[in-house]
């Protein structure tokens, strides 16, 4: 799926499109220009690095000007901005989220094992307060930061391998060197997606005045901000990943298109963000990005309120919080009264409402049917998977079990989607009948050998109404086949608890991880703390190197195997094969269950919003709509 | 009051005074009650409403959960009684309709079905049940002739669900289990403030800072608990039950507190000193003497604690602790038209909250009449 | 007065205790909201965090420490979410809270009251059966729907700002005359909509509380003393019915705080309400503690307030 320059060559890969332009072909937005006569900012052209990053626009060639409106939802939303601005690494997922290519550096090379990563800055590439972006940035950042046990107590996974945090040199000044202790094939796919922002998120010369090592005096400061220590004080300036404080903070100094303003704090009612004036990319005109002024947030609480703004025309882009099917039919009849228009987008998830049967539950007679193939199978083909498309999702989704639905994906795999999907009540009565379920009670339901009624509890989240009717459907559907499904739904908090205290049956989400399956294998390999919930034990166990949990099965124990292998896999040919290895031992096994392929998501987007690249997949890996290059989008006069 | 030893005495009593043909208080209450048209009609009203929760699976045509995928969203529709097409013969039937779907908005739109009417029965055979829990039968009231066929004279839900049966199920929960609570913590706010406001002094004390404490406590936390706290096993209406006695029991406090007031104001009040001198005990003073002068605020305060009961169930319905499905009530009905999707598509989908506003106003309006009845001052 | 002190200490350790209750902790809810996307967070960094917040500490120690700093410094302890200090939370939303609670409660007495009287004199009329049947129309919908109901006709055919309390141009703007015009262009919705379900009860109250004293005798002895209608009207029984009214101010000042949060959620109001539901959610525990300490002040203050005018409305009223 991913295209990665292949080892042999060591390759170098120069920056697209590097067209020659002259020194003073820069142009920038009319809101600058002001400045730059009172002789507050400098020139344009001393703003940019000497070669800009040339971004060639996706539809035309914009023109400057406006505010980009969208809404987050309530307090906690702050990714949602992050998404917006995009992580600003090294390299960047290509729009198509096929490829990565080259972002902040201007060149990358690979050493032959993969484990050595040297990347090359932009020489006069400046952050958001005019300071040149150097190769001391980063060291601050990896080796400051990420490795000091006082800010992050263990080691960052992205920048782990073998146990061992990564070495972090600097080349020249414009050069750094990422050594890691053995070959690590997912690194540049790893820094495109969120997850690995790291390395350029924090500027040496703002943020060293909160460290301990550059600040002797930095007690001080803690009291004064009335901190905990250093590290809180830290994040309170300079933010993190994942919290709210890297955008209550004006004067942080980023890298990113548009820079804060008006703060996400504990009762902001909008987010406003403004065009850094030293942003580092330029279009084929030689225009500096972005084109739009500014993005406007507004903070709202409720996800129907934020389909009442959509409607009213309130938003110029929204997909997150309203992409749901349901809002579709009321999206689409607003589009004349609201100037919007919808798109499509196709989430990477490899099912909206998948069953995580728990392996390892409680209820000892169910445990061994769980662990059954020909019950899980009966369970299957006792589904109506076209009632329920038809019914949720409004006929747009397919029956699918798991895995990318996408034909074109690197890790599509026909049996893992498809298999025990079609509806067969004689054979699932078969089934059931030889695991020996083979009696019923009063009621109708199946029993035990032992005796007692089969009933399967099963735990969905309120905040996800869908799962809900999609359970409520298929309740009714087991019960012909004489299986009893109890359904638990329960506020986020309370469905996470018992999932970690391993008290389901079943737990009905998403199944993440389908065109971005290597990146997110949650659902194939039992090594996530708390969403692997084929069995959360297992997880436990492999996480503590067999000290804890309990002992995955064979076909998930040769699973992690292949897995550990893939993690230090020396070539691109040979993890690619480990990991379509795993995909096909998890569709041997068939232990989560799937019910329908995501349908498209439902997007809105202003009439006049230009270069939005329409067919955007949805995701967290790729931060949509971070990848289509918000800087590029223009509103057409 | 009616039995022929209780006529005769009467009889003798009215014989005595004059003549005068005399009638026991409850009596009087009863004719006076009667004149109030609106009162009878309320609880007429009343009554109907609770012989539909008894007998609900007779009159739902349809199963409350019976989803159909090509019927979801459909739209009330009328049933016909008389059919013209061959002459005109009373053959009760409901247009048919065929789901499509807007390829753009994906919203359904239903097209008549010229060639296909639902014909409409009484007594039609239907899902299987036990009348009143006990016979075995699938009969209902009206259903399609032929079984399989749908119509929908409330309109359906986002799953293809007929409302009207729906609506008629989700009684039998908010008129019994929901009003469970409101009975109980009527009962004891009463008493609690009716104690406090009697005696004053420390037991006032006491019971005002019972009640302040009870305020202060946050609710959320104590629902979010209780959702992780109770066994998973319980059905849903044990496990909602559980929620409305909880509920109740911090309910009590407003109307103790102002039952604890007009008692503070009224027992020094003649009638009160009179009753105690006379050697009334405590307890008929308080419930016999008092509490009948505060009878029009305690039923405005028990029919306005009703619709507040309901609408607790679909707020509670936010934290996983309200009813859980299968269980239908009105609370969980209107808490699924609860969008944008239902208000611009469906409006149908609100009415179950017509069926608490019918049956909120006629318990309210019998009370009102039993309130005028009781009182020997109304004229 | 002096025996509030220990009933607040009282009332503060077990509110503390409660919202502790639910199963897990601040890091907990922090880790499902991560994990929802996408994000893995380690046991150790868990751990990690609870120390760093101090919640692998017994829950007595915790209070006690929160309780110290309370009374000794002022300080209300730290949001975890927000990694800021709790009052400067607390106080930026508590402004608009008030005047948003105060100006809906002004309207409902003044809807209320008046119709009320009218509701109970003019008892029958077909006036008295259109409020009563608009007052339980108001009190069956669950405010939410109201909300949305009343958010979605102002955008299909007024295209209104559905936002919150201000229009974007004056949403972090500082106090100025304009914005205080704005303010009062967008807060007429919310207070419809907050004030439609209590002014139906309060009706009901008044006029059930009204009907009560109308055909006492004392009422009909000032009649035929030939005093005026109006006089009589508001001079005797309407003070007497008020008497309810008077009793329950002790939980109108918390709930001018808290009340109604779903709604506020829906419209998008910057106040305590949807803060104080989140940071329960969420077990954000100073946060809502705070929160809940001051309602618990105002729920005693509130009482007190309330039995001194009970005395003040009618003299005949002892406590002892």
């Amino acid at each position: 799926m991913r295209l990665i320059p292949s080892r042999q060559l060591a390759i170098v890969v120069a920056a697209m499109a590097t067209l020659p332009i002259a020194a003073s072909a820069y142009t920038q937005a009319p809101m600058l220009d002001k400045l730059v006569q009172d002789k507050k900012l400098e020139p344009v052209d001393k703003r940019l690095p000497a070669t800009p990053q040339v971004i060639k626009p996706l539809e035309k060639v914009g023109v400057y000007g406006g505010t980009l409106r969208s809404a987050l939802r309530g307090n906690g939303d702050y990714n949602a901005i992050l998404r917006l601005v995009s992580p600003q690494n090294f390299v960047r997922w290509t729009m198509d989220f096929n490829g990565i290519e080259p972002n902040l550096a201007e060149k990358y090379v690979v050493s032959p094992d993969a484990s050595e990563y040297t990347f090359s800055l932009r020489k006069g590439t400046r952050w958001s307060d005019g300071t040149p972006l150097t190769a001391d940035d980063i060291l601050f950042s990896m080796n400051d930061l990420v490795s000091n046990k006082q800010f992050y107590s263990n080691n960052l996974a992205p920048f782990t391998v073998n146990d061992k945090l990564v070495q972090v040199s600097k080349v020249d000044d414009y050069t750094v060197k990422f050594k890691f202790a053995g070959p690590y094939i997912s690194f540049l796919e790893q820094l495109a997606t969120p997850l690995a922002q790291h390395p350029l998120l924090w500027q040496k010369k703002y943020c060293s005045q909160f460290h301990p090592k550059y600040n002797p005096h930095v007690a001080d400061l803690v009291a004064k901000e009335k901190a905990k220590d250093w590290a809180q004080l830290m994040r309170n300036k300079c933010g993190d990943t994942e919290i709210a404080t890297r955008w209550t903070n004006p004067e942080r100094p980023t890298l990113d298109p548009w820079i804060i303003k008006e703060p996400y704090g504990g009762s902001a009612t909008k987010v406003v963000l403004e065009r850094n004036p030293f942003f580092w990319q330029v279009d084929t005109k030689g225009q500096q990005l972005p084109y739009i002024d500014r993005v406007q947030l507004s903070v709202i609480s409720e996800v129907e309120t934020i389909v009442l703004a959509a409607i009213n025309g309130q938003l110029d882009f929204q997909l997150r919080h309203i992409s749901g099917i349901q809002n579709r039919p009321v999206l689409a009849e607003n589009q004349a009264k609201g100037a919007y228009k919808i798109f499509g987008s196709a989430n990477v998830n490899a099912n909206a409402a998948g069953l995580w049967l728990n392996q390892s539950t409680k209820n000892e007679k169910l445990k061994k049917l769980m662990r059954n193939k020909d019950f899980r199978v009966a369970l299957s083909l006792a589904m109506d998977r076209k009632e329920i498309n038809d019914i949720v999702f409004l006929g747009q989704g397919a029956p699918w079990q798991l895995g990318p639905y996408v034909s074109t994906s690197k890790w599509f795999n026909q049996k893992l989607g498809t298999q025990y999907t079609g509806f067969d009540a004689k054979q699932a009565g078969e089934l059931f009948d030889k695991v020996g379920l083979s009696k019923r009670d009063a009621d109708g339901f199946r029993t035990y050998p032992e005796g007692g009624r089969v009933s399967i509890n099963a735990i969905a989240m309120i905040s996800n109404p869908v799962h809900i009717d999609v359970l409520e459907l298929i309740r009714k559907q087991w019960a012909k086949a004489g299986i009893e499904l109890v359904i638990q739904s329960s506020e986020r908090t309370l469905f996470y608890d018992r999932a970690a205290n391993n008290q389901y049956d079943i737990s009905v989400d998403v199944f993440s991880g389908g065109q971005d399956a290597s990146l997110n294998p949650r659902a194939y390999l039992s090594i996530h703390p708390q969403e692997s919930r084929m069995s959360l034990e297992w997880t436990k166990y492999y996480l503590s190197n067999g000290k804890n949990g309990e002992k995955p099965s064979p076909s998930m124990q040769k699973r992690l195997d292949l897995y550990d292998k893939w993690q230090t896999a020396k070539s691109q040919a040979e993890a690619d094969k480990l990991f379509k290895e795993i995909m096909e031992e998890a569709a041997n096994e068939f232990e989560l269950i799937g019910t329908i392929r995501p349908a498209l998501e439902t997007g809105v987007r202003k009439a006049n919003l230009m270069n939005v690249y329409q067919k955007m997949p949805s995701g967290w890996t790729y931060p949509t709509p971070g990848p289509t290059l918000l800087q590029q989008w223009f509103f057409a006069k | 009051m009616s039995e022929t030893n209780k006529t005769d005495a009467t009889v003798n009593m009215a014989n005595l005074r004059g003549g005068v043909e005399y009638a026991s208080q409850w009596r009087l209450m009863w004719d006076r009650f009667r004149k109030h048209r609106l009162a009878l009609v309320s609880m007429f009203i009343v009554l109907a409403f609770y012989s539909i929760a008894l007998i609900a699976e007779f009159l739902a045509p349809f199963a409350p959960d019976e989803a159909d995928a090509k019927k979801v969203f459909h739209p009330p529709q009328m049933i016909h009684l008389f059919d013209t097409t061959n002459g005109f013969k009373f053959a009760p039937y409901a247009e048919a309709y065929t789901l499509t779907r807007d390829p753009e908005t994906l919203a359904p739109i239903y097209v008549l079905d010229k060639e296909h009417k639902v014909a409409v029965t009484m007594f039609a055979h239907g899902f299987k049940y036990n009348f009143l829990g006990l016979i075995p039968t699938d009969i209902h009231l009206f259903g399609p002739k032929t079984h399989g066929e749908t119509f929908f004279v409330f309109g359906s839900d986002r799953n293809g669900r007929d409302m009207f049966s729906r609506i008629i199920y989700g009684a039998r929960f908010t008129l019994s289990l929901g009003l469970i609570g409101v009975t109980l913590s009527v009962t004891i706010g009463i008493m609690l403030g009716g104690v406090s406001g009697y005696y004053g002094g420390k037991i006032d004390w006491v019971i005002q800072r019972l009640v302040e404490y009870i305020l202060s406590l946050p609710t959320i936390p104590i629902w979010l608990a209780l959702a992780a706290a109770l066994p998973k096993n319980w059905p849903p209406h044990l496990q909602y039950m559980a929620v409305t006695v909880i509920i109740s029991l911090i309910g009590w406090t407003h109307l103790a507190r102002v039952i604890r007031g007009r008692f503070l104001s009224m027992r020094g009040e003649v009638f009160v000193i009179a009753a105690k001198l006379d050697g009334c005990s405590e307890a008929r003073v308080i419930f016999r003497h008092m509490l009948p002068s505060l009878a029009s605020h305690i039923i405005a305060a028990v029919t306005l604690a009703i619709p507040s009961m309901v609408l607790a169930e679909t707020s509670l319905s936010f934290l996983g602790l309200g009813l859980q499905p299968p269980a239908i009530s009105w609370g969980v009905l209107l808490k699924e038209a609860q969008n944008i999707r239902s208000i611009s598509a469906a409006p149908w989908l609100f009415l179950p909250g017509a069926a608490v506003v019918m049956a909120v106003l006629s318990l309210n309006f019998m009370g009102d009449g039993l309130r005028d009845a009781a009182d020997p001052y109304s004229h | 007065m002096l025996s509030a002190i220990p009933f607040m200490f009282m009332v503060s350790l077990t509110v503390f205790i409660l919202i502790q209750l639910p199963p897990g902790d601040f890091v907990d809810s922090y880790a499902a909201s991560l994990s929802a996307s996408g994000e893995v967070i380690d046991a150790a960094t868990m751990a990690d965090m609870r120390h760093r917040f101090g919640l692998d500490q017994n829950i007595l120690m915790q209070y006690f420490q929160w309780m110290s700093g309370i009374i000794l410094h002022g300080d209300f302890g730290y949001s975890f979410e927000w990694n800021s200090p709790v009052s400067a939370l607390l106080w930026e939303r508590m402004g608009l809270t008030l005047i948003l609670s105060i100006c809906t409660l002004m309207l409902t007495w003044m809807i209320a009251l008046p119709i009320g009287i009218y509701s109970a004199v003019r008892r029958y009329s077909i006036g008295d059966y259109f409020f009563t049947l608009v007052g339980f129309v108001g009190l069956a919908v669950p405010q939410f729907l109201l909300a949305l109901v009343m958010m979605f006709a102002g955008v299909k055919y007024f295209g209104i700002d559905v936002t919150g309390l201000f229009s974007q141009d004056y949403a972090n703007a500082p106090w100025s005359w304009d914005r205080v015009v704005d303010l009062l262009k967008h807060l007429w919705i919310p207070m419809i909509i907050l004030g439609t379900a209590s002014s139906a009860s309060l009706i009901r109250i008044m006029r059930a509380n009204l009907i009560d004293q109308l055909y006492m005798p004392y009422v009909v002895t000032a009649r035929a003393k030939g005093l005026s209608e109006t006089k009589l009207l508001l001079k005797y029984p309407v003070r007497i019915a008020l008497n309810p009214f008077v009793s329950s101010i002790g939980w109108i000042l918390p709930n001018l705080i808290s009340g109604a949060v779903i709604t506020s959620i829906v419209l998008n109001l910057q106040t305590v309400g949807p803060q104080l539901y989140q940071s329960l959610l969420s077990q954000d525990i100073y946060l809502s503690g705070a929160i809940l300490l001051l309602i618990c002040l105002l729920t005693v203050v509130g009482m007190l307030i309330s039995d001194i005018l009970l005395v003040l409305l009618d003299p005949r009223i002892r406590f002892e």
